[in-house]
């Protein structure tokens, strides 16, 4: 765990003013990445060794435009400043300001100086400023607010040095208050100090805006919550606007050329949509080609190793488990790497360059007769990777409406977890045939893939309707200027996100491989006998084929035998259990080690004594996955987010019932 | 005159709204008094783009039209250059 004794640093400052970037230039390779993808997205921490006994703990915020939160992601932020908690509390804050952008971010600085920590100011994209003829006075800035400021440059490193020495002095005798209450607000005020103990007029006047406690006190002042953060907005920019008029040079024509002359092109009617669904066609293309040499590679050595394995082992239960239960469990989580880490860094190259936000821009307009703004966009592209970190993604969003209808069917998205399920299956009841000069599996793939957005789009227009609102979704979006993404920043994404899928993913889905094997070998009445040479039972007697014998009468409707039916059922913890189920169960079964594809295709029919998986079950099973809330992690991710079991249960519910219906028309369609 | 009234580069002054607008838009820099500019919309109604105190900040039309702004003509005509 993190030492007691390190200083806590918090990085708080505006979107895109290079947090990541100096975030991972202040901890190095030593950073303790968060959980799952995305799910500590709120707030990343990493111990660095500053000098000797000096430990900093970094703590990493979103991206904020004002200390008054609008959307969750804001609240994360105002939480951690206010908690006075031991082990919570911030010692130090280092406010970022993007040097090209200064005004509004020295707007949010001098509201994290107000309440009263000690704060440094680090002013970062330095080398920007220069390109575009910017001067700043840094000593009569820093001499006006009352605290250190350093000029980084986190790709070089330039300036760290000088700002983790301001971080080690900083104290809280700032220049401030830049803004104090007026006196018709001092009641409620101190009323929130009383109550809460914050001992700071502006911690107590953040929390008393926010909170609906008090809300009546403030309106009997005769002005709403909203005008008098909208007055104090006034006020500090008034402060800002004068320092700026004295220390800060600029020249117009300089400014913002690159970016407005690429926003010609990129966010025109017509080769804006252009640009966009190349670059989704080029991503996808990369994705389903790209990843599928080293995912055969992978497959294929886990195969080998297994086959090696089973050949120089006693035949004991040990290698039986190793074997059979464990091995295929590992290359079931590892396959996924190639496409995840793929996806991941596609995803981080759009946010990185500044072009995520132009996607919302572009996509706003197609997106509102579904009862969604542009900013849905940005879950629904994440959700092809994982329903987790999209989910996650939502907490930007100010509309509470429209962040709950995008967390309701981004579960929908094809998730990279469903792609191996579909691979599978389309590979073994689809043809490989051209059709028009298309692979027409590659086409199935692709349908699949439209079945989850076009359904996602009309759950959401069907849940606007169902439930109107009249209120205006404010719609407030910052464009970033154009940026060349940092390899390094992409990278440490891949990475991360990679190795915590890897590692939160596969202790699942490795716990259920082995817990599968020994269900799958053993049956009642016959005690596993650990001294004794392996002897194979069928598997119609181990536990596990009784308990797929129970719910078969439920999923043959489906077309779903009892092998199948286990492998569906055990999928509700995560869909990439499905593969690694069927290899464990049909290698029970079968002591030749070959793919499991080969495998599957061997299957029969008991009554017909054709091919068991044929176009009937395929397209049933697809159907079945494409709806299905198949994901232990999602349900878990999804109440987090709403805070209601209720929302998540009722969606895994009606989830369900679209897929078991869908799949069931499919399959009477067909058999 | 309002916001959505302005044509792409036209620039105007934002003046004191009379209902009560988004919060977040004054904290983003958008407020009365400060000059802005139209850099670019989206068709058919869609978001419109706009560049106030350095900051490029995208809006929907429908709050755009809530915006009061200075006449950009006749500022354009005291300030031309």
């Amino acid at each position: 765990m993190i030492d007691k004794k390190a200083i806590r640093v918090a990085l708080v400052g505006r979107p895109n003013t290079g947090k990541s970037s100096l975030f991972n230039r202040l901890t190095g390779l030593r950073q303790k990445v968060g959980n799952y993808p995305g799910v500590t997205m709120e707030k990343t921490m990493g111990l660095s060794k500053w000098a000797p006994g000096v430990l900093a703990e970094i703590i990493d915020l979103p991206g904020i435009y004002s200390l008054h939160a609008s959307s969750v992601d804001e609240q994360v932020v105002m939480d951690s400043l206010l908690n006075d908690d031991v082990g919570e509390k911030i010692d130090v804050v280092i406010g970022l300001a993007d040097g090209t952008n200064l005004k509004t971010c020295l707007f949010v600085f001098t509201q994290i100086i107000d309440l009263g920590i000690p704060a440094v100011l680090a002013i970062t994209m330095t080398d920007q400023m220069e390109r575009r003829g910017m001067e700043l006075q840094v000593s009569d800035l820093s001499e006006s607010l009352g605290v250190p400021i350093s000029l980084i440059n986190a790709r070089s490193g330039q300036g760290i040095d000088q700002l983790r020495a301001d971080v080690l002095k900083a104290t809280s005798s700032s220049k401030g208050p830049f803004f104090q209450p007026g006196g018709l607000h001092l009641q409620w005020v101190n009323q929130v100090d009383q109550d809460h103990d914050f001992n700071s007029v502006y911690k107590s006047w953040l929390y008393g805006l926010s909170s609906t406690v008090y809300s009546d006190l403030i309106n009997n002042t005769g002005r709403t919550p909203a005008r008098v953060r909208a007055d104090e907005a006034i006020k500090r920019y008034r402060v800002v606007n004068d320092w700026l008029r004295q220390f800060f040079y600029t020249d117009p024509g300089k400014d913002r050329r690159w970016t407005a002359r690429l926003d010609k092109w990129i966010v025109n009617p017509i080769w804006g949509s252009v640009i966009l669904f190349g670059l989704l066609f080029i991503i996808f293309q990369a994705l389903f080609y790209g990843s599928e040499t080293p995912m055969n590679f992978i497959d294929d050595q886990f195969a080998h190793l297994s086959n090696f394995l089973s050949g120089i082992l006693p035949s004991s239960f040990l290698s039986h488990l190793i074997t059979n239960g464990i091995i295929p469990g590992i290359s079931g989580v590892l396959i996924f790497i190639p496409q995840i880490a793929l996806l991941f860094g596609f995803i981080a190259l759009l946010e990185e360059s500044g072009y995520m936000a132009r996607v919302v821009f572009i996509m706003d307009r197609f997106m509102r007769p579904f009862g969604l703004s542009g900013k849905s966009v940005v879950p629904m592209v994440s959700g092809t990777a994982c329903a987790i970190p999209a989910i996650m993604s939502t907490r930007n969003m100010e509309n509470s409406r429209e962040r709950w209808l995008a967390i309701a069917v981004t579960p929908l998205i094809t998730c990279a977890a469903r792609l191996p399920v579909y691979a599978l299956l389309i590979s073994l009841v689809i043809p490989d045939q051209s059709f028009f000069g298309m692979s027409l599996r590659g086409l199935v793939l692709f349908g699949l893939y439209l079945i989850g957005f076009v359904t996602a789009l009309l759950g959401s227009a069907l849940l606007t309707k169902i439930m109107p609102t009249a209120k205006v979704n404010p719609f407030l979006l910052e464009m970033p200027s154009y940026r060349l993404p940092q390899l390094k920043n992409v990278a440490h994404a891949i990475l991360n996100r990679t190795k915590s899928f890897v590692s939160e993913a596969g202790k699942i889905i490795l716990a259920i491989s082995v817990v599968l094997w020994f269900f799958a070998s053993f049956g009642p009445g016959k005690a596993p006998d650990f001294n004794q040479d392996y002897v194979a039972i069928p598997i119609e007697d181990s536990y596990v084929g009784k308990m797929g014998k129970a719910i078969e009468p439920v999923m043959k409707p489906l077309g779903f035998d009892w092998k199948v039916s286990i492998a569906v059922l055990s999928s509700f913890v995560a869909r990439e259990v499905f593969v690694g189920t069927m290899a464990t169960l049909y290698s029970v079964d079968d002591n030749e080690k070959s793919s499991i594809r080969e495998q599957m295709a061997k299957q029969k029919n008991p009554v017909t004594g054709e091919p068991y998986f044929n176009l009937a079950v395929g397209v049933s099973l697809l159907l079945f996955y494409a709806f299905a809330m198949q994901c232990m992690s999602t349900y878990a991710v999804v109440a987090r987010e709403t805070r209601s079991h209720k929302f998540a249960a009722i969606q895994f519910l009606i989830l369900g019932i679209l897929a078991y219906g869908a799949a069931f028309l499919a399959y009477s369609a067909l058999a | 005159m309002y916001l959505s009234d302005l044509k792409v580069g036209q620039k105007a002054i934002v003046l004191q709204a009379s209902i009560s607008l988004p919060v977040k838009l004054y904290e983003m820099g958008c407020m009365p008094g400060e000059e802005i500019e139209l850099n670019y919309a989206a068709p058919f109604s869609g978001p419109m783009c706009f560049l106030v105190q350095g900051t490029s900040i995208s809006m929907r039309k429908e709050l755009a039209e809530l915006v009061p702004i200075t006449d950009p003509n006749i500022k354009s005509l005291q300030n031309d250059r």
